[in-house]
Protein backbone atom coordinates (compact mmCIF):
# COMPACT_ATOMS: atom_id res chain seq x y z
CA UNK A 1 0.00 0.00 0.00
CA UNK A 2 1.74 3.57 -1.10
CA UNK A 3 0.32 5.51 1.94
CA UNK A 4 1.97 8.56 1.17
CA UNK A 5 1.12 8.52 -2.81
CA UNK A 6 -2.51 8.06 -1.36
CA UNK A 7 -1.63 10.96 1.37
CA UNK A 8 0.04 13.28 -1.66
CA UNK A 9 -3.23 12.83 -3.94
CA UNK A 10 -5.14 13.44 -1.18
CA UNK A 11 -3.65 17.26 -0.46
CA UNK A 12 -2.97 17.76 -3.98
CA UNK A 13 -6.86 17.51 -4.39
CA UNK A 14 -7.54 19.39 -1.68
CA UNK A 15 -5.20 22.27 -2.70
CA UNK A 16 -6.52 22.27 -5.69
CA UNK A 17 -9.81 23.50 -4.94
CA UNK A 18 -8.85 25.41 -2.42
CA UNK A 19 -6.67 27.56 -4.86
CA UNK A 20 -10.19 28.95 -6.25
CA UNK A 21 -12.32 29.08 -3.45
CA UNK A 22 -14.42 31.63 -5.19
CA UNK A 23 -15.40 28.74 -7.72
CA UNK A 24 -15.49 25.94 -5.41
CA UNK A 25 -16.62 26.66 -2.62
CA UNK A 26 -18.01 30.45 -2.36
CA UNK A 27 -20.19 29.95 -6.16
CA UNK A 28 -21.92 26.52 -4.67
CA UNK A 29 -22.36 28.07 -1.01
CA UNK A 30 -24.40 31.38 -2.61
CA UNK A 31 -26.25 29.28 -5.10
CA UNK A 32 -27.24 26.78 -1.90
CA UNK A 33 -28.58 29.84 0.61
CA UNK A 34 -30.00 31.87 -2.26
CA UNK A 35 -32.19 27.87 -2.26
CA UNK A 36 -32.71 28.65 1.41
CA UNK A 37 -33.67 32.05 0.94
CA UNK A 38 -35.56 32.20 -2.13
CA UNK A 39 -38.02 28.81 -1.32
CA UNK A 40 -37.25 28.63 2.39
CA UNK A 41 -38.25 32.64 3.38
CA UNK A 42 -41.26 32.70 0.59
CA UNK A 43 -42.83 29.73 0.86
CA UNK A 44 -42.87 29.63 4.26
CA UNK A 45 -45.19 32.55 4.75
CA UNK A 46 -47.96 29.58 3.05
CA UNK A 47 -46.49 26.39 4.38
CA UNK A 48 -46.62 26.72 7.86
CA UNK A 49 -45.36 23.15 8.82
CA UNK A 50 -44.24 20.27 6.94
CA UNK A 51 -44.17 16.90 8.78
CA UNK A 52 -44.64 18.62 12.15
CA UNK A 53 -41.68 21.19 11.23
CA UNK A 54 -41.72 24.81 10.03
CA UNK A 55 -40.70 24.67 6.66
CA UNK A 56 -37.80 26.55 6.93
CA UNK A 57 -36.29 24.02 9.38
CA UNK A 58 -37.64 21.32 7.34
CA UNK A 59 -35.70 22.51 4.09
CA UNK A 60 -32.19 22.89 6.36
CA UNK A 61 -31.13 19.19 5.76
CA UNK A 62 -32.06 18.94 1.94
CA UNK A 63 -30.03 21.93 1.10
CA UNK A 64 -27.01 20.74 3.27
CA UNK A 65 -27.26 17.25 1.31
CA UNK A 66 -27.74 19.54 -2.18
CA UNK A 67 -24.17 21.04 -1.01
CA UNK A 68 -22.97 17.91 -0.25
CA UNK A 69 -23.78 15.94 -2.69
CA UNK A 70 -23.15 18.60 -5.67
CA UNK A 71 -20.09 19.66 -4.44
CA UNK A 72 -18.22 15.81 -3.58
CA UNK A 73 -19.25 14.96 -7.10
CA UNK A 74 -18.11 17.72 -9.07
CA UNK A 75 -15.03 18.12 -7.56
CA UNK A 76 -13.93 14.25 -7.91
CA UNK A 77 -15.72 14.22 -11.53
CA UNK A 78 -14.01 17.59 -12.69
CA UNK A 79 -10.73 16.89 -11.32
CA UNK A 80 -10.21 13.43 -12.38
CA UNK A 81 -12.02 14.32 -16.44
CA UNK A 82 -9.29 17.10 -16.27
CA UNK A 83 -6.24 14.68 -15.86
CA UNK A 84 -7.50 12.87 -18.39
CA UNK A 85 -8.24 16.07 -20.61
CA UNK A 86 -4.89 17.98 -19.81
CA UNK A 87 -2.92 14.56 -20.44
CA UNK A 88 -1.43 15.05 -16.44
CA UNK A 89 -3.60 10.85 -15.89
CA UNK A 90 0.19 9.93 -16.89
CA UNK A 91 1.79 10.85 -13.75
CA UNK A 92 -1.19 8.56 -11.92
CA UNK A 93 -0.87 5.67 -14.37
CA UNK A 94 2.71 5.48 -14.84
CA UNK A 95 3.21 6.25 -10.42
CA UNK A 96 2.76 3.31 -8.00
CA UNK A 97 -0.94 4.13 -7.31
CA UNK A 98 -2.96 1.61 -7.30
CA UNK A 99 -6.62 1.87 -7.83
CA UNK A 100 -7.71 1.62 -3.82
CA UNK A 101 -4.61 4.58 -3.66
CA UNK A 102 -6.50 6.43 -6.70
CA UNK A 103 -9.87 6.12 -4.88
CA UNK A 104 -8.76 7.33 -1.64
CA UNK A 105 -7.18 10.49 -2.96
CA UNK A 106 -9.94 11.55 -5.17
CA UNK A 107 -13.01 10.43 -3.02
CA UNK A 108 -11.31 11.96 0.00
CA UNK A 109 -10.24 15.68 -1.37
CA UNK A 110 -13.89 15.67 -3.06
CA UNK A 111 -15.71 14.93 0.17
CA UNK A 112 -13.55 17.24 1.94
CA UNK A 113 -14.85 20.05 -0.42
CA UNK A 114 -18.43 18.19 0.01
CA UNK A 115 -18.51 18.80 3.63
CA UNK A 116 -17.09 21.82 3.41
CA UNK A 117 -19.59 23.46 1.56
CA UNK A 118 -22.34 21.30 3.40
CA UNK A 119 -21.43 22.61 6.56
CA UNK A 120 -21.17 25.95 5.49
CA UNK A 121 -24.62 25.83 4.31
CA UNK A 122 -25.41 24.65 7.47
CA UNK A 123 -23.95 27.53 9.19
CA UNK A 124 -25.89 30.13 7.10
CA UNK A 125 -28.87 28.17 7.75
CA UNK A 126 -28.77 28.26 11.71
CA UNK A 127 -28.53 32.31 11.28
CA UNK A 128 -32.19 32.23 9.66
CA UNK A 129 -33.39 29.22 11.64
CA UNK A 130 -31.21 28.73 15.09
CA UNK A 131 -28.92 25.44 15.50
CA UNK A 132 -30.32 22.16 15.57
CA UNK A 133 -29.24 18.87 15.93
CA UNK A 134 -30.75 15.57 17.58
CA UNK A 135 -29.03 12.72 16.78
CA UNK A 136 -25.77 14.12 16.26
CA UNK A 137 -23.96 10.37 15.48
CA UNK A 138 -26.72 10.24 12.94
CA UNK A 139 -25.97 13.04 11.24
CA UNK A 140 -22.66 12.89 11.10
CA UNK A 141 -23.32 8.94 9.56
CA UNK A 142 -25.62 10.56 6.65
CA UNK A 143 -23.22 13.62 6.30
CA UNK A 144 -20.16 11.48 5.76
CA UNK A 145 -21.55 8.56 4.24
CA UNK A 146 -23.98 10.56 1.36
CA UNK A 147 -19.96 12.78 0.57
CA UNK A 148 -18.33 9.38 0.37
CA UNK A 149 -21.26 8.08 -2.26
CA UNK A 150 -21.15 11.20 -4.54
CA UNK A 151 -17.35 11.69 -4.59
CA UNK A 152 -17.36 7.85 -6.05
CA UNK A 153 -19.65 8.57 -8.61
CA UNK A 154 -17.91 11.32 -9.60
CA UNK A 155 -15.39 9.42 -10.18
CA UNK A 156 -17.07 7.03 -12.31
CA UNK A 157 -18.91 9.65 -14.00
CA UNK A 158 -15.17 11.05 -15.08
CA UNK A 159 -13.69 7.69 -15.76
CA UNK A 160 -16.22 6.55 -18.46
CA UNK A 161 -16.60 10.60 -19.92
CA UNK A 162 -14.49 11.25 -22.54
CA UNK A 163 -16.28 14.62 -24.01
CA UNK A 164 -17.11 17.63 -21.69
CA UNK A 165 -20.96 17.12 -22.71
CA UNK A 166 -20.62 13.86 -21.26
CA UNK A 167 -19.04 14.80 -17.74
CA UNK A 168 -22.52 17.40 -17.15
CA UNK A 169 -24.49 14.80 -18.20
CA UNK A 170 -24.68 13.18 -14.46
CA UNK A 171 -25.26 16.40 -12.96
CA UNK A 172 -27.72 17.51 -15.41
CA UNK A 173 -29.90 14.81 -16.04
CA UNK A 174 -29.77 12.16 -12.94
CA UNK A 175 -28.31 13.96 -10.31
CA UNK A 176 -30.48 17.40 -10.29
CA UNK A 177 -33.79 16.05 -11.26
CA UNK A 178 -33.32 13.15 -8.38
CA UNK A 179 -32.19 15.79 -5.59
CA UNK A 180 -35.04 18.27 -6.14
CA UNK A 181 -37.36 14.75 -6.43
CA UNK A 182 -36.02 13.78 -3.61
CA UNK A 183 -37.88 15.31 -0.80
CA UNK A 184 -35.31 18.12 -0.17
CA UNK A 185 -38.31 21.26 -0.40
CA UNK A 186 -41.04 18.58 0.45
CA UNK A 187 -42.44 15.66 2.51
CA UNK A 188 -42.49 12.44 -0.36
CA UNK A 189 -45.19 11.42 1.66
CA UNK A 190 -47.51 14.07 0.65
CA UNK A 191 -46.85 13.29 -3.07
CA UNK A 192 -49.92 12.51 -4.74
CA UNK A 193 -49.55 8.23 -5.95
CA UNK A 194 -48.10 6.89 -7.67
CA UNK A 195 -44.87 9.41 -7.41
CA UNK A 196 -45.08 8.37 -4.07
CA UNK A 197 -44.51 5.32 -4.44
CA UNK A 198 -42.06 6.10 -7.30
CA UNK A 199 -39.87 8.62 -4.83
CA UNK A 200 -39.28 4.89 -2.98
CA UNK A 201 -36.52 3.83 -5.61
CA UNK A 202 -34.94 7.59 -5.47
CA UNK A 203 -31.99 6.80 -3.09
CA UNK A 204 -31.57 10.27 -2.16
CA UNK A 205 -34.57 10.45 -0.46
CA UNK A 206 -33.45 8.20 2.09
CA UNK A 207 -30.29 10.36 2.08
CA UNK A 208 -32.01 13.61 2.74
CA UNK A 209 -34.66 11.92 5.38
CA UNK A 210 -31.44 10.09 7.30
CA UNK A 211 -29.85 13.46 7.62
CA UNK A 212 -33.42 15.21 8.29
CA UNK A 213 -33.51 12.67 11.15
CA UNK A 214 -30.08 13.18 12.57
CA UNK A 215 -30.64 17.60 12.78
CA UNK A 216 -34.17 17.62 13.13
CA UNK A 217 -35.08 14.23 14.94
CA UNK A 218 -37.82 13.53 12.21
CA UNK A 219 -37.96 11.61 9.55
CA UNK A 220 -40.52 9.44 7.81
CA UNK A 221 -38.13 6.58 7.07
CA UNK A 222 -36.15 5.11 10.23
CA UNK A 223 -33.14 6.01 10.25
CA UNK A 224 -32.35 2.40 10.38
CA UNK A 225 -33.55 1.70 6.79
CA UNK A 226 -32.18 4.85 5.53
CA UNK A 227 -29.26 4.06 6.48
CA UNK A 228 -28.69 0.81 5.27
CA UNK A 229 -30.12 1.58 1.38
CA UNK A 230 -27.28 4.37 1.94
CA UNK A 231 -25.03 2.10 3.45
CA UNK A 232 -25.45 -0.34 0.52
CA UNK A 233 -25.22 1.83 -2.26
CA UNK A 234 -21.54 3.43 -1.13
CA UNK A 235 -20.45 -0.34 -1.02
CA UNK A 236 -22.03 -1.47 -4.51
CA UNK A 237 -20.32 2.30 -5.67
CA UNK A 238 -16.85 1.20 -4.58
CA UNK A 239 -17.04 -2.56 -5.54
CA UNK A 240 -17.99 -0.99 -9.31
CA UNK A 241 -15.92 2.05 -9.23
CA UNK A 242 -13.00 -0.40 -8.09
CA UNK A 243 -13.62 -2.98 -10.67
CA UNK A 244 -12.97 -0.28 -13.41
CA UNK A 245 -10.24 1.39 -12.17
CA UNK A 246 -8.87 -2.24 -12.29
CA UNK A 247 -9.29 -2.99 -15.59
CA UNK A 248 -8.15 0.25 -17.29
CA UNK A 249 -11.31 0.81 -18.38
CA UNK A 250 -11.35 4.22 -20.41
CA UNK A 251 -7.77 5.27 -18.39
CA UNK A 252 -5.58 2.62 -20.12
CA UNK A 253 -5.47 2.14 -23.99
CA UNK B 1 24.38 -12.39 -14.21
CA UNK B 2 22.26 -9.33 -13.63
CA UNK B 3 19.33 -9.18 -13.37
CA UNK B 4 17.51 -7.43 -16.66
CA UNK B 5 16.36 -4.25 -16.37
CA UNK B 6 13.10 -5.27 -18.82
CA UNK B 7 12.17 -8.13 -19.99
CA UNK B 8 9.50 -8.26 -22.84
CA UNK B 9 8.72 -11.54 -23.80
CA UNK B 10 5.96 -12.33 -26.74
CA UNK B 11 4.47 -8.83 -26.25
CA UNK B 12 1.40 -8.02 -28.53
CA UNK B 13 -0.84 -5.24 -28.60
CA UNK B 14 -4.05 -5.34 -30.70
CA UNK B 15 -7.16 -2.70 -31.44
CA UNK B 16 -9.40 -5.04 -32.57
CA UNK B 17 -8.51 -5.89 -36.00
CA UNK B 18 -5.34 -3.78 -35.84
CA UNK B 19 -2.14 -5.05 -34.27
CA UNK B 20 0.22 -2.30 -32.72
CA UNK B 21 3.05 -4.68 -31.52
CA UNK B 22 3.20 -8.30 -32.66
CA UNK B 23 5.15 -10.91 -30.07
CA UNK B 24 8.39 -8.26 -28.82
CA UNK B 25 10.70 -10.09 -27.20
CA UNK B 26 13.80 -7.62 -25.85
CA UNK B 27 16.07 -7.35 -23.51
CA UNK B 28 17.73 -4.69 -21.59
CA UNK B 29 20.55 -4.01 -19.89
CA UNK B 30 21.15 -2.74 -16.17
CA UNK B 31 22.73 1.07 -16.96
CA UNK B 32 22.07 0.66 -21.12
CA UNK B 33 21.16 3.36 -22.81
CA UNK B 34 19.04 1.62 -25.51
CA UNK B 35 17.55 3.95 -28.27
CA UNK B 36 13.78 2.46 -29.92
CA UNK B 37 13.71 3.89 -33.45
CA UNK B 38 11.09 3.96 -36.41
CA UNK B 39 8.67 5.82 -38.16
CA UNK B 40 5.30 7.51 -36.68
CA UNK B 41 2.97 4.50 -35.87
CA UNK B 42 5.71 1.97 -35.34
CA UNK B 43 4.72 1.15 -31.99
CA UNK B 44 7.42 3.02 -29.70
CA UNK B 45 4.86 4.47 -28.00
CA UNK B 46 2.80 1.41 -27.45
CA UNK B 47 5.70 -0.81 -25.99
CA UNK B 48 6.81 1.97 -23.67
CA UNK B 49 3.22 2.42 -22.52
CA UNK B 50 2.47 -1.08 -21.99
CA UNK B 51 5.58 -1.51 -19.56
CA UNK B 52 4.65 2.18 -17.86
CA UNK B 53 1.03 1.55 -17.32
CA UNK B 54 -0.42 3.43 -19.91
CA UNK B 55 -1.74 0.66 -22.06
CA UNK B 56 -3.49 -3.08 -21.58
CA UNK B 57 -1.38 -5.53 -23.80
CA UNK B 58 -2.99 -8.16 -25.80
CA UNK B 59 -0.54 -10.95 -24.79
CA UNK B 60 3.26 -11.40 -23.58
CA UNK B 61 5.07 -10.59 -20.37
CA UNK B 62 6.74 -7.92 -19.12
CA UNK B 63 9.53 -8.17 -16.25
CA UNK B 64 10.68 -5.18 -14.63
CA UNK B 65 14.21 -5.78 -12.47
CA UNK B 66 12.65 -9.80 -12.46
CA UNK B 67 9.10 -8.28 -11.79
CA UNK B 68 6.23 -9.38 -13.74
CA UNK B 69 3.89 -6.88 -14.12
CA UNK B 70 0.82 -9.53 -14.52
CA UNK B 71 1.62 -10.74 -10.75
CA UNK B 72 2.81 -7.41 -9.15
CA UNK B 73 1.18 -4.49 -11.90
CA UNK B 74 2.09 -1.65 -9.16
CA UNK B 75 5.37 -2.60 -7.24
CA UNK B 76 7.58 -2.61 -10.35
CA UNK B 77 6.62 1.06 -11.17
CA UNK B 78 8.33 2.68 -8.09
CA UNK B 79 11.49 2.27 -10.01
CA UNK B 80 9.97 3.41 -13.46
CA UNK B 81 9.94 6.88 -14.67
CA UNK B 82 8.45 8.50 -18.06
CA UNK B 83 8.74 11.18 -20.19
CA UNK B 84 5.84 11.24 -22.09
CA UNK B 85 5.39 12.16 -25.63
CA UNK B 86 2.72 14.94 -25.40
CA UNK B 87 3.66 17.91 -22.74
CA UNK B 88 1.05 17.76 -20.10
CA UNK B 89 1.11 20.06 -17.19
CA UNK B 90 -1.43 21.31 -14.05
CA UNK B 91 -1.90 24.51 -14.13
CA UNK B 92 -2.63 24.70 -10.70
CA UNK B 93 0.82 24.40 -8.79
CA UNK B 94 3.99 25.60 -9.27
CA UNK B 95 6.90 24.16 -10.36
CA UNK B 96 8.45 22.94 -7.26
CA UNK B 97 4.89 21.47 -6.39
CA UNK B 98 5.10 19.67 -8.81
CA UNK B 99 7.85 18.05 -7.94
CA UNK B 100 6.88 17.70 -5.00
CA UNK B 101 3.67 15.84 -5.91
CA UNK B 102 5.64 14.03 -8.03
CA UNK B 103 7.55 12.74 -5.75
CA UNK B 104 4.88 11.48 -2.60
CA UNK B 105 3.25 9.83 -5.54
CA UNK B 106 6.32 7.70 -5.68
CA UNK B 107 6.24 7.01 -1.96
CA UNK B 108 9.15 9.83 -1.26
CA UNK B 109 8.80 12.14 1.22
CA UNK B 110 9.40 15.89 -0.39
CA UNK B 111 13.30 16.28 -0.57
CA UNK B 112 14.30 19.82 -1.29
CA UNK B 113 17.93 18.91 -2.01
CA UNK B 114 16.91 16.39 -4.64
CA UNK B 115 14.47 19.07 -6.53
CA UNK B 116 17.46 21.88 -6.26
CA UNK B 117 19.66 19.05 -7.91
CA UNK B 118 17.07 18.16 -10.76
CA UNK B 119 16.16 21.30 -11.16
CA UNK B 120 19.56 22.95 -11.78
CA UNK B 121 20.63 19.79 -13.87
CA UNK B 122 18.00 20.80 -16.60
CA UNK B 123 18.66 24.42 -16.05
CA UNK B 124 15.09 24.92 -14.58
CA UNK B 125 16.08 26.41 -10.98
CA UNK B 126 15.00 29.93 -11.69
CA UNK B 127 11.50 28.99 -12.58
CA UNK B 128 11.11 27.04 -9.39
CA UNK B 129 8.43 28.47 -7.77
CA UNK B 130 6.63 30.12 -11.06
CA UNK B 131 3.12 27.98 -12.12
CA UNK B 132 3.84 25.53 -14.66
CA UNK B 133 0.93 27.74 -16.56
CA UNK B 134 3.79 30.62 -16.81
CA UNK B 135 6.31 28.12 -18.27
CA UNK B 136 7.23 28.34 -21.96
CA UNK B 137 6.79 25.22 -24.36
CA UNK B 138 10.62 23.86 -23.96
CA UNK B 139 10.16 24.85 -19.95
CA UNK B 140 7.31 22.75 -20.24
CA UNK B 141 9.13 20.00 -21.22
CA UNK B 142 12.03 20.40 -18.88
CA UNK B 143 9.83 19.97 -16.28
CA UNK B 144 8.48 16.82 -17.60
CA UNK B 145 11.47 15.40 -17.60
CA UNK B 146 12.12 16.91 -14.02
CA UNK B 147 9.59 14.97 -13.16
CA UNK B 148 10.15 11.90 -14.50
CA UNK B 149 13.32 12.28 -12.97
CA UNK B 150 13.14 13.32 -9.81
CA UNK B 151 12.27 9.92 -7.23
CA UNK B 152 15.50 8.50 -9.31
CA UNK B 153 14.08 5.82 -11.24
CA UNK B 154 16.26 2.87 -12.00
CA UNK B 155 14.59 2.55 -15.48
CA UNK B 156 13.98 5.66 -17.73
CA UNK B 157 11.76 6.04 -20.57
CA UNK B 158 12.05 9.33 -22.63
CA UNK B 159 9.58 8.86 -25.35
CA UNK B 160 10.46 11.62 -27.71
CA UNK B 161 11.95 14.08 -24.89
CA UNK B 162 13.81 16.59 -27.13
CA UNK B 163 10.87 16.81 -29.54
CA UNK B 164 10.65 20.41 -30.30
CA UNK B 165 12.81 21.85 -27.68
CA UNK B 166 15.81 24.20 -28.49
CA UNK B 167 19.10 23.22 -29.46
CA UNK B 168 20.26 24.46 -25.43
CA UNK B 169 18.15 21.76 -23.89
CA UNK B 170 18.82 18.52 -26.02
CA UNK B 171 22.81 19.12 -24.41
CA UNK B 172 21.34 19.62 -21.35
CA UNK B 173 19.37 16.73 -21.31
CA UNK B 174 22.09 14.80 -22.84
CA UNK B 175 24.39 15.63 -20.43
CA UNK B 176 22.40 14.55 -17.74
CA UNK B 177 21.21 11.33 -19.51
CA UNK B 178 25.00 9.93 -19.95
CA UNK B 179 25.08 11.44 -15.98
CA UNK B 180 22.23 9.03 -15.28
CA UNK B 181 23.48 6.38 -17.06
CA UNK B 182 26.88 6.37 -15.95
CA UNK B 183 25.32 6.31 -12.14
CA UNK B 184 23.50 3.24 -13.51
CA UNK B 185 20.16 4.16 -14.71
CA UNK B 186 18.49 2.65 -17.44
CA UNK B 187 17.53 4.45 -20.08
CA UNK B 188 15.11 3.15 -22.82
CA UNK B 189 14.77 6.53 -25.79
CA UNK B 190 12.56 6.79 -28.47
CA UNK B 191 13.21 9.85 -31.06
CA UNK B 192 12.91 11.60 -34.05
CA UNK B 193 16.16 12.93 -34.18
CA UNK B 194 18.27 10.25 -34.85
CA UNK B 195 21.57 12.58 -34.03
CA UNK B 196 20.18 11.85 -30.47
CA UNK B 197 20.44 7.59 -30.70
CA UNK B 198 23.99 7.76 -32.32
CA UNK B 199 25.35 10.62 -30.16
CA UNK B 200 23.94 8.91 -26.65
CA UNK B 201 22.64 4.68 -27.57
CA UNK B 202 24.71 1.76 -26.42
CA UNK B 203 22.40 -0.57 -28.28
CA UNK B 204 19.15 0.26 -31.16
CA UNK B 205 16.40 -1.16 -31.58
CA UNK B 206 14.64 -0.52 -34.89
CA UNK B 207 10.81 -1.49 -34.98
CA UNK B 208 8.79 -0.52 -37.56
CA UNK B 209 4.48 -1.56 -38.20
CA UNK B 210 4.59 -3.56 -34.72
CA UNK B 211 7.54 -5.65 -35.38
CA UNK B 212 11.19 -5.17 -33.69
CA UNK B 213 13.43 -6.05 -36.66
CA UNK B 214 16.40 -6.06 -35.23
CA UNK B 215 18.20 -5.16 -32.04
CA UNK B 216 22.25 -4.29 -32.27
CA UNK B 217 24.89 -2.63 -30.60
CA UNK B 218 25.12 0.98 -32.18
CA UNK B 219 29.14 0.59 -33.27
CA UNK B 220 28.10 -2.74 -35.08
CA UNK B 221 24.64 -1.19 -36.61
CA UNK B 222 26.38 1.35 -38.27
CA UNK B 223 29.53 -0.80 -39.17
CA UNK B 224 27.11 -3.71 -40.80
CA UNK B 225 24.53 -1.30 -42.06
CA UNK B 226 26.87 1.86 -42.54
CA UNK B 227 28.77 2.84 -45.46
CA UNK B 228 31.57 4.86 -46.12
CA UNK B 229 31.92 6.58 -49.29
CA UNK B 230 35.31 7.25 -50.20
CA UNK B 231 35.85 10.46 -52.87
CA UNK B 232 39.14 10.60 -54.63
CA UNK B 233 39.66 13.34 -56.50
CA UNK B 234 42.27 13.18 -58.99
CA UNK B 235 44.79 16.34 -60.05
CA UNK B 236 44.22 15.56 -63.77
CA UNK B 237 40.81 14.64 -65.33
CA UNK B 238 40.83 10.85 -65.96
CA UNK B 239 39.53 9.52 -69.57
CA UNK B 240 38.03 6.58 -68.30
CA UNK B 241 38.22 3.69 -65.33
CA UNK B 242 41.08 2.39 -64.88
CA UNK B 243 41.64 -1.30 -64.02
CA UNK B 244 42.22 -0.36 -60.34
CA UNK B 245 38.55 1.36 -59.93
CA UNK B 246 37.14 -1.37 -62.39
CA UNK B 247 38.63 -3.95 -59.71
CA UNK B 248 36.75 -1.89 -57.00
CA UNK B 249 33.69 -1.39 -58.61
CA UNK B 250 34.41 2.47 -58.11
CA UNK B 251 32.49 5.43 -60.48
CA UNK B 252 34.19 7.83 -62.10
CA UNK B 253 32.18 11.17 -62.44
CA UNK B 254 31.02 12.79 -65.60
CA UNK B 255 34.15 14.80 -66.22
CA UNK B 256 36.69 11.95 -65.05
CA UNK B 257 37.74 14.43 -61.72
CA UNK B 258 36.46 12.07 -59.52
CA UNK B 259 36.22 8.71 -58.26
CA UNK B 260 34.03 7.31 -56.01
CA UNK B 261 34.07 4.15 -54.17
CA UNK B 262 31.94 2.86 -51.46
CA UNK B 263 33.41 0.61 -48.58
CA UNK B 264 30.55 -1.47 -46.71
CA UNK B 265 31.42 -3.80 -43.88
CA UNK B 266 33.34 -7.24 -45.96
CA UNK B 267 34.36 -4.89 -49.24
CA UNK B 268 37.96 -4.59 -49.11
CA UNK B 269 39.27 -1.29 -47.64
CA UNK B 270 39.52 2.07 -49.17
CA UNK B 271 43.50 2.33 -48.34
CA UNK B 272 43.89 -0.87 -50.70
CA UNK B 273 42.34 1.24 -53.90
CA UNK B 274 44.10 4.23 -53.07
CA UNK B 275 47.46 2.03 -52.95
CA UNK B 276 46.34 0.61 -56.40
CA UNK B 277 45.55 3.79 -57.64
CA UNK B 278 49.61 4.91 -56.69
CA UNK B 279 50.86 1.59 -58.45
CA UNK B 280 49.12 2.58 -61.32
CA UNK B 281 50.57 6.14 -61.25
CA UNK B 282 47.36 8.37 -61.06
CA UNK B 283 48.16 11.78 -58.94
CA UNK B 284 45.88 12.23 -56.19
CA UNK B 285 45.03 15.64 -54.83
CA UNK B 286 42.11 15.18 -52.17
CA UNK B 287 40.87 12.25 -50.47
CA UNK B 288 37.20 12.74 -48.61
CA UNK B 289 35.39 10.34 -46.51
CA UNK B 290 31.85 10.62 -45.72
CA UNK B 291 30.31 8.28 -43.15
CA UNK B 292 26.74 7.60 -43.55
CA UNK B 293 24.99 8.09 -40.07
CA UNK B 294 21.95 6.52 -38.10
CA UNK B 295 19.36 8.23 -40.63
CA UNK B 296 21.00 6.42 -43.62
CA UNK B 297 21.25 3.32 -41.74
CA UNK B 298 17.47 3.42 -40.49
CA UNK B 299 16.36 3.94 -43.91
CA UNK B 300 18.40 0.96 -44.98
CA UNK B 301 16.78 -1.05 -43.13
CA UNK B 302 13.34 0.25 -43.25
CA UNK B 303 14.01 -0.83 -46.96
CA UNK B 304 14.68 -4.41 -46.14
CA UNK B 305 17.88 -4.59 -45.89
CA UNK B 306 18.44 -6.06 -43.01
CA UNK B 307 17.02 -9.79 -43.77
CA UNK B 308 19.68 -9.62 -46.46
CA UNK B 309 21.94 -9.07 -43.88
CA UNK B 310 20.87 -11.17 -41.09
Amino acid sequence: MNVLGMKTLLAKEVRRFMRVPGQTVLSPLISTTLYFIVFGVSISGRVQTVEGVPYLHFIVPGLVFLGIANNAFLNSSSSLFITKIQGTVVDLLVAPLGPGELMAGFIGGAMVRGLVVGLLTWAVATFFTGFSLEHAGVAAYFLILSSYVFSVLGMLAAVWAEKFEQINFFPTFVMLPLTFLGGVFYSVRELPAPWNTVSLFNPMVYMVEGLRYGMLGRSIYSPLGAGSILFAVAVGATALTYAVLRSGYKMKA
Amino acid sequence: MSVPALELQGLSKRYGEFTALHTVDLTIHPGEIFALLGPNGAGKTTMIGSVCGLVKKSSGSIRVFGKDLDQDPVGPRYDIGLVPQEINFDPFFTVAESLRIQLGFYGRPANEARIDEVLTALNLHAKKDAYTRALSGGMKRRLLIAKALVHKPRLVFLDEPTAGVDVELRRDLWTYVRKLASEGTTIVLTTHYLEEAEELADRVGIINEGRLLMVEDKATLLRRFGERRVIITFEQPQPGLSEAGKRFAARLSEDGRTLTYVERDGCAPSGELLRALYAEGQLISDVETRRSRMEDVLIEILRGRPQQAA
